[in-house]
């Protein structure tokens, strides 16, 4: 019960900036409302499945992979191109704070000079971007990956 | 079905705007690549082989043994879906038979790029920043503080990308601003943890429809483009850092790290 409640606060959190940024990318006024519960949808998904014990990359690809699907579906439907819904939805899960982090990380390595400890928050987070932001963009190109090989969607 | 050699050039003009436009509103190479060869082989054309750069497209449309090349510089003009969706929608239309050549080109040409109230952005992103702080456990004084950082920092990047400023350069102040904002919170120690005001604030400065483009650029194929907006983004970020940097040992508040 707990955990359902978690759920639906954690997916209406996810929802304000799917749209937030959905409105920076200049989303149709219609289109909003489909950024709103995919940002939610994926997000609280990702959430869920982290709360089972998958690691944060995998959880992502899932999350991801089903909003790819999701937004097949929804642009078959409406006849608008994909990217549209699917990238302001999951920019919630867009692993920022990661990178920054790498990125402050090497202008202080410049800085304060060579350090075990600074090394290590580099690589690990570096790595994190890397693979977490792989698993997003790869599990949104799925269905045109794997069902439509090149042909166009709508 | 034939078509004159002026006929042939006016179709690959048409198809060229097409593909300008997908490119400079921020679509995927093969969104381009696919709408552009659509919109050509509805027109009539044999086939349509283009090129997609980073910041140009080469087309070259054959109709028996006659080739028509012409190129265009894309200048970046901000991502706007509103523009892609238009865009896709005529190309549609145009498959249908709903629309003829010369309709085509007046309503490529019609096209005006909409954009939502910037105070209505401001207050969205802000609030958006603040949902971010909630995910990395802040609380309600962290949510207020983020809102405030980052909707200053919104303001600064509209008002500076309005009168185009080099996108680094802006992207730099913004994220100077934000953190500065977020570090009198820090400061005075508004809530419990206000160190995650600083993390959050500045992650409206992430930059992420580059990033997914440039990967799944590189997935379908394009590895050049996804190469170029890989390093883009990268160097954006790199700037955000400075930004952060700079503010936080101007403020001796250090909140990364």
């Amino acid at each position: 019960m707990e955990l359902i409640a978690l759920i639906i606060i954690d997916a209406m959190f996810a929802a304000v900036p799917a749209v937030g940024f959905a409105m920076v990318f200049n989303v149709p006024k219609k289109m909003l409302i489909y950024c709103a519960v995919g940002g939610a949808f994926a997000h609280s998904l990702r959430f869920l499945l982290m709360d089972f014990g998958l690691h944060i990359e995998w959880a992502t690809l899932i999350a991801s992979s089903s909003m790819g699907f999701l937004g097949l579906y929804w642009s078959r439907k409406r006849l608008i191109p994909r990217p549209v819904f699917t990238v302001a939805s999951v920019i919630p899960m867009i692993p920022g704070s990661f990178a920054f982090t790498t990125m402050i990380g090497l202008v202080e390595l410049n800085t304060a000079g060579y350090s075990v400890e600074l090394m290590q928050i580099i690589t690990e987070n570096g790595l994190k971007t890397l693979f977490i932001l792989g698993a997003l963009s790869f599990g949104l190109a799925l269905p045109s990956i794997l069902i439509y090989r090149g042909r166009p969607i709508v | 079905m034939s078509l004159s050699h002026e006929q042939q050039t006016e179709l690959t003009r048409i198809a060229v705007t097409a593909g300008q436009i997908l490119h400079q509103h921020g679509a995927e190479s093969r969104l381009v690549e696919q709408t552009t060869q659509r919109i050509g082989v509805a027109l009539g054309a044999q086939s349509i082989e283009l090129s997609v750069s980073s910041d140009a497209i080469v087309i070259t449309s054959l109709f028996k043994g006659n080739c028509v090349t012409t190129t265009r510089r894309c200048y970046d003009r901000g991502i706007n879906m509103q523009m892609v969706c238009d865009v896709l929608r005529i190309c549609i239309m145009l498959e249908k038979s709903l629309l003829e050549a010369d309709q085509v080109k007046e309503r490529l040409t019609r096209l005006k790029p909409y954009k939502y109230n910037r105070w209505l952005v401001v207050f969205m992103i802000g609030l958006s920043c603040s949902s971010f702080s909630h995910f990395f456990g802040g609380d309600l004084a962290v949510y207020i503080t983020t809102f405030f950082a980052s909707s200053g920092a919104m303001i600064l990047r509209q008002e500076l990308a309005h009168r185009h400023h080099n996108p680094f350069v802006n992207f730099a102040l913004a994220a100077f601003v934000a953190t500065t904002i977020a570090s009198i919170g820090v400061i005075y120690e508004f809530g419990e943890n206000p160190q995650i005001a600083m993390a959050a604030s500045v992650l409206l400065l992430v930059p992420g429809f580059p990033l997914i483009n440039a990967v799944s650029d590189m997935l379908k194929g394009h590895i050049s483009t996804g190469i170029a907006r890989w390093v883009f983004a990268t160097l954006l970020s790199i700037s955000v850092a400075i930004g952060i940097v700079a503010s936080m040992s101007l403020t001796n508040v250090s909140g990364w790290l």
